[in-house]
């Protein structure tokens, strides 16, 4: 800093110290330069900025009349003037004649001027042209006539504007433009900003409405931001009934293994073998039609059980199903299977009020009555209570690796590329959890839909009535958690539309007493009313999560309440052995700290810190157990905000308690909160030392491998740094070709040669081997 | 190049379900597999897996701008006497930031030379980092490049300051500072460096017995565009408080201070510039109240104690009238003689008043003239009394 010292003496000197090292430049970089090609440089922060200029005139304004407001400062001119020091340099030489100006005048119209120059043209008198190609990558060609130029315009700059500055400037406006203008001569090693009250400052205040494009720590997912608009993207043909279709329900042995499958597999209950019924005999028009669509009624498995109420649910169309007698038998081997029925039958029941226990609202209760009370024709039911879901789009069936295989490795490779898709297993329950377990989370949800379709609940027949099974609510959850996994949470939000806050009386066992005798409460997974309740936050409304959230939690607290008032789940005078009130509670409470852990998340994602440490809080409460990981996420958050001290406090916390986790578990969870203590204080060569002390202890750790590898970099071994992470995927492919390791990889790549592509081809071909359809490709930037 | 802004922590999406529900413990295995998760707790959202920053992102005055460069030989040909070279160009002035400026002996192919810089940014607006490259090829061929990367420099905070004068010569300022950045923002420190003239006592905390706890509780940050206000309490050092009646005009206060954190304890500090305040005009002679009964009953004569200082240059010769006014009666005669008063010394006066109206009113009437040049000096409003009627104040 002692050329800028010299510097700092008086604003020409300055302006001729650039002048000079400037020619001197010209001098040694004269020839032309060399094209090294691809840019690594991320600009895409700046590109943003330009992006975001639209609104920008608008925001200003607003800002300008905001702050006009507050300015009662006594000193505010002077200190507004000092504050523009630099930025009127720039502006200055535009606005040389205007001197017979008010400072104040000329300050806000320079504000101005300069704001949306550099916003929208990039500041041409500003140094250079350079501006214009701002964008990702910078064309070398451009840049090197704006090097030409750049001298002559640059220095105008300041041998002008400097003297004209103090010209205009009354004396306070001398008195403080030392402070800005050459900070360096106090051998200040602050940077100094002056104190602005006034009006004026706030023009410079709509930069900070630029996007940070660094920000979302918390959603930071690479894939995830930028995968909410995605769904277009994959499934181009989102809203085409599957062709396949016919061929699934043409098939008919296909489809006896189907129902099979179907109606014995998963669920506990035996009375939910013969639910099925009622999906297709309530809406005996939809199913025939469905089933005329392939081969015929042979495809269409009904059951003697009668629906209860096609009256309440669809029109009171004549039943026009044959019937199969093949479900009988299957429910009698079903209780053959089981040494004492009806001791099985009665467990389950309890089981079964346990899970499914909900308390509906005022109204859905009310009509819940009434259908009890066998008042068939008294019960009118609004079609808007009712949940007609349906098939918002078909055929989600895609796979990004292959397609990038095809663009980048040739038809050849891309042909190696094998993945099971919803053909390729079999049509059931099993073949789903097959697919879901590979990974293959597009074709899981596309056989969803298949299922569904068989259900009477395809594509198209949202808003039309439907009859829910426990199966169908199970099918329903999993497509669309698959859908908030795969991050297509558009998709989802349209999909969970027609079950409104899931509460509508149909979804209630209560709603078919012939179906399910006996049998009370919500057909609707709790898992599926966390979705929902999640869902929201992802698509920027976090207050909508909340909210849902919270009466979810109020529900929890007041069933938890009744069981602890000796009542049943849904207050009602059942009596309950004292084991299985234990066991309800035990459920309850850890369902109500789900409730609360998803609070936590979403008050997270809102950045709301304070609250969402004080949830978390509350969630070790509910889950002891995961006290030590939970303190130390506390910490982490605080060393996202940069409050370190408390972090540290968290994480000391953390040792005391780390008795709960084995030895092994507990000592990394102490080396790894170390780590990140010294990362928050920049220290990157100790974090890496102690991430390093990890793999010591556990060398297949991935984060921990992950981590060193990034602290290596910041301590300038990008080669180190790069062997570290191949290393890791090569080791251990499985586990370690995730999207935030290859992010870094690929990030490494393009930092380190222009020519990274070769590179990211073959990571494409490590996924390819590993990796299911549901791998976000993103995050390979091959794009 | 890159720009190395801290790392962020991986956050992951969690699905989870129950035991009884069709994919059974699938979710919840998947979770566990996934490397990013939270062993043990996998519900959390916030996992350990570090992404490195994937775009420039935004800067800020008073951050550090760190910037990986590595230069890496992409030919099959070993290079020679390589001299890598960064400055940085902001509006009005240009850095080296290179850590050394020997050249590379030579470079092999596939390998690289790796520097990562620093810079503290000290100026708003356009900066342009200047990456030049030269080296020498085997053919003995001298080469050079050049890449620029260009960077705006934004404004991370908005202070405005106020000034309260308190009639002892205190001097309170109120700071308020904005938070305009996109993201929280922990405000490590903000103090006020008093100028030489006087002594400064925060007032951001509150003092219990155990300890002393900020007034902001326990939100230790600022969200975007949120708003703090910081309070400081300044007196005037021992030997300028003697002069102090006769401080005029402009007064540097001091500056403030500000240390913040961001994301993974990214530091920024700035310092404001001198604050200055005008000292209140007390015109030729200031008049101030040294005591005065805040409840007083209606129709009862009261006593008040005034001090009156000659803040011109010049000796002055007063005389003291007071009017009436609708509420305020003065008991005593009015025009008479204060005697000779030095520049910058004073003299404390007792009055006798009464008021006739209940309710807060306000003491005015006082004239003072200084008969040397027949200038009339008027106080009105000098300060405010509660009167009661004697009945509730007895009872």
């Amino acid at each position: 800093s002692s050329a800028k010292d010299a510097k700092s003496t008086s604003g020409e000197d300055d302006s001729r110290d650039i002048v000079q090292q400037k020619t001197q430049e010209e001098i040694l970089f004269h020839e032309e330069t060399i094209d090294l090609g691809g840019d690594e440089f991320e600009s895409e922060g700046n590109e943003t900025v330009s992006e975001d200029s639209n609104n920008f005139v608008d925001k200003l304004n607003e800002q300008m009349m905001e702050s006009v407001i507050i300015s009662d400062s006594p000193n505010n001119s002077e200190d507004d003037t000092g504050e523009l020091g630099c930025l009127q340099e720039i502006v200055d030489q535009m606005e040389a004649k205007d001197n017979q100006k008010t400072q104040t005048e000329v300050d806000k119209e320079e504000f101005l001027s300069n704001e949306s120059e550099t916003e929208h043209e990039e500041t041409p008198k500003d140094i250079s042209e350079i501006g214009t190609d701002d964008q990702a990558s910078l064309k070398e060609d451009s840049i090197q006539e704006a090097v030409k130029e750049e001298p002559k315009l640059g220095n105008n700059v300041p041998v002008e504007t400097k003297p004209n500055n103090v010209d205009e400037s009354t004396p306070e406006d001398q008195m403080l433009s030392p402070s800005t203008t050459k900070p360096s001569s106090e051998a200040e090693p602050i940077p100094v900003c002056t104190i602005f009250s006034q009006a004026n400052n706030a023009s410079s205040q709509p930069q900070l409405f630029l996007p940070d494009g660094f920000e979302p720590q918390m959603v930071k997912s690479p894939s995830f931001s930028s995968m909410i608009e995605t769904p277009v993207k994959y499934n181009p043909q989102v809203v085409q009934p599957s062709p396949s279709l016919s061929k699934f329900f043409g098939d008919t042995v296909n489809t006896n293994t189907l129902a099979s499958d179907f109606f014995d597999s998963f669920t506990t209950s035996n009375f939910i073998s013969v639910s099925n019924p009622s999906a297709s005999s309530s809406v005996p028009e939809q199913m025939s039609s469905l089933s005329n669509g392939g081969d015929g009624s042979s495809s269409n498995p009904t059951f003697p059980v009668q629906n209860g109420r096609p009256e309440a649910g669809g029109p009171p169309s004549s039943i026009e199903i044959t019937q199969s007698p093949k479900p009988f038998s299957q429910i009698q081997a079903v209780f053959a299977g089981s040494d004492d029925p009806f001791a099985t039958a009665l467990n389950m029941s309890e089981l079964d009020r346990r899970n499914d226990a909900w308390i509906p609202s005022e109204e859905t209760r009310n009509v819940l009555i009434s259908v009890a009370t066998q008042q068939y024709s008294a019960v009118f039911i609004d079609k808007e209570n009712l949940t007609m879901p349906g098939l918002k789009f078909d055929n989600i069936q895609g796979d990004a690796v292959k397609d990038l295989m095809l663009r980048f490795l040739g038809e050849q490779a891309a042909v190696k590329r094998q993945v099971l898709n919803a053909n390729s297993v079999e049509q059931s329950f099993v073949g789903l959890k097959q697919l879901i377990s590979s990974k293959n989370w597009r074709a899981a949800v596309d056989l969803c839909g298949r299922l569904l379709t068989a259900h009477g609940q395809g594509y198209k027949k949202s808003g039309l009535p439907a009859s829910h099974t426990t199966d169908s609510l199970q099918l329903w959850f999993v497509r669309l958690a698959l859908l908030v996994k795969l991050d297509l949470f558009q998709n989802a939000e349209m999909e969970f539309e027609p079950f409104g806050n899931l509460d509508q009386p149909d979804l209630y066992y209560e709603y078919y007493p012939n179906v399910y005798p006996g049998r009370k409460g919500s057909m609707v997974p709790f898992s599926m009313r966390i979705l929902h309740a999640e869902l929201p936050q992802y698509l920027g409304n976090p207050q909508e999560s909340l909210d849902r959230l919270h009466s979810m939690k109020i529900i929890c607290a007041k069933i938890l309440e009744n069981l602890e008032q000796g009542l049943a789940e849904d207050g009602s005078m059942t009596n309950i052995t004292q084991e299985n009130r234990q066991a309800s509670v035990q459920l309850w409470r850890s369902r109500l700290g789900r409730v609360m852990y998803s609070m936590a998340n979403c008050l997270l994602m809102m950045k709301d810190y304070v609250l969402a440490v004080d949830a978390y809080h509350s969630v070790i409460k509910y889950y002891p157990q995961q006290e030590p990981q939970l303190l130390s996420g506390i910490g982490r958050i605080f060393l996202q905000i940069g409050d370190i001290k408390t972090a540290e406090k968290y994480f000391q916390n953390v040792e005391k308690v780390s008795h709960k986790l084995d030895g092994l578990q507990s000592q990394i969870m102490v080396l790894m909160n170390r780590a990140f203590l010294h990362l928050g204080q920049n220290n990157f060569a100790e974090a890496h030392r102690f991430f390093t002390e990890i793999l010591r202890i556990d060398s297949s750790n991935a984060v921990a491998n992950n981590n060193a590898a990034v602290c290596l970099l910041y301590l300038g071994k990008l080669k180190d740094s790069l062997r570290q992470l191949e290393g890791m995927v090569q080791q251990d492919p499985q586990h370690y070709l995730h999207e935030s390791v290859l992010f870094n990889l690929t990030t490494m790549y393009e930092l380190e040669s222009s020519r990274s592509m070769q590179k990211k081809q073959a990571l494409l071909e490590a996924v390819a081997i590993k990796e299911g359809d549901s791998f976000n490709t993103q995050c390979l930037k091959l794009g | 190049v890159m720009r190395l802004t801290k790392p962020t922590l991986f956050t992951n999406i969690p699905v989870t379900c129950e035991e009884r529900d069709l994919p059974g413990n699938l979710f919840n295995q998947l979770m566990k597999d996934d490397p990013s998760t939270v062993k043990g707790a996998e519900t959390l959202m916030l996992g350990e897996m570090l992404t490195l920053p994937q775009n420039f992102g935004n800067i800020f005055l008073g951050e550090t701008f760190s910037s990986y460069i590595s230069v890496h030989n992409d030919s099959n040909q070993v290079v020679k006497d390589i001299l890598v070279k960064a400055d940085l160009q902001t509006s009005s002035q240009r850095l080296n930031l290179s850590a050394s400026s020997a050249a590379v002996a030579e470079l092999k192919p596939d390998c690289c030379i790796d520097d990562v810089i620093h810079h503290e940014v000290k100026e708003i607006g356009t900066h342009i980092l200047v990456c030049a490259v030269s080296y020498t090829t085997q053919t003995g061929e001298k080469m050079y490049f050049r890449k620029f990367f260009k960077f705006q420099v934004l404004k991370p905070l908005d202070v405005k300051t106020k000034f309260y004068n308190a009639e002892t010569d205190e001097v309170f300022l109120e700071a308020q500072i904005q938070n305009i950045t996109t993201s929280p923002m922990f405000m490590e420190k903000v103090s006020l460096e008093p100028s030489m003239m006087y002594n400064v006592a925060e007032l951001n905390t509150v003092d219990t017995a155990v300890e002393s706890e900020s007034t902001f509780g326990a939100r230790s940050y600022l969200q975007p565009m949120d708003t703090r206000q910081y309070l400081y309490c300044l007196k005037p050092k021992q030997e300028f408080a003697e002069k102090a009646g006769v401080i005029k005009g402009v007064t540097v206060i001091g500056k403030l201070d500000i240390v913040w954190k961001t994301n993974l304890g990214e530091r920024g500090r700035l310092q404001t510039s001198q604050l200055q305040r005008m000292a209140p005009g007390y015109g030729d002679v200031r008049l101030s109240l040294e005591t005065i009964p805040d409840t007083v009953n209606l129709e009862e004569p009261f006593d008040i104690t005034c001090k009156i200082t000659n803040c011109s240059e010049r000796t002055m010769d007063l005389v003291l009238e007071m009017c009436n006014t609708n509420s305020i009666h003065w008991c005593g005669v009015s025009g008479r003689q204060l005697g000779k008063l030095q520049p910058s010394s004073s003299l404390h006066l007792a009055l006798t008043l009464l008021s006739s109206v209940q309710g807060l009113q306000s003491v005015s009437g006082l004239r003072l003239t200084d008969t040397f040049l027949k200038r009339t000096y008027e106080y009105d409003d000098i300060a405010q009394v509660c009167v009661v009627s004697s009945e509730i104040k007895q009872s």
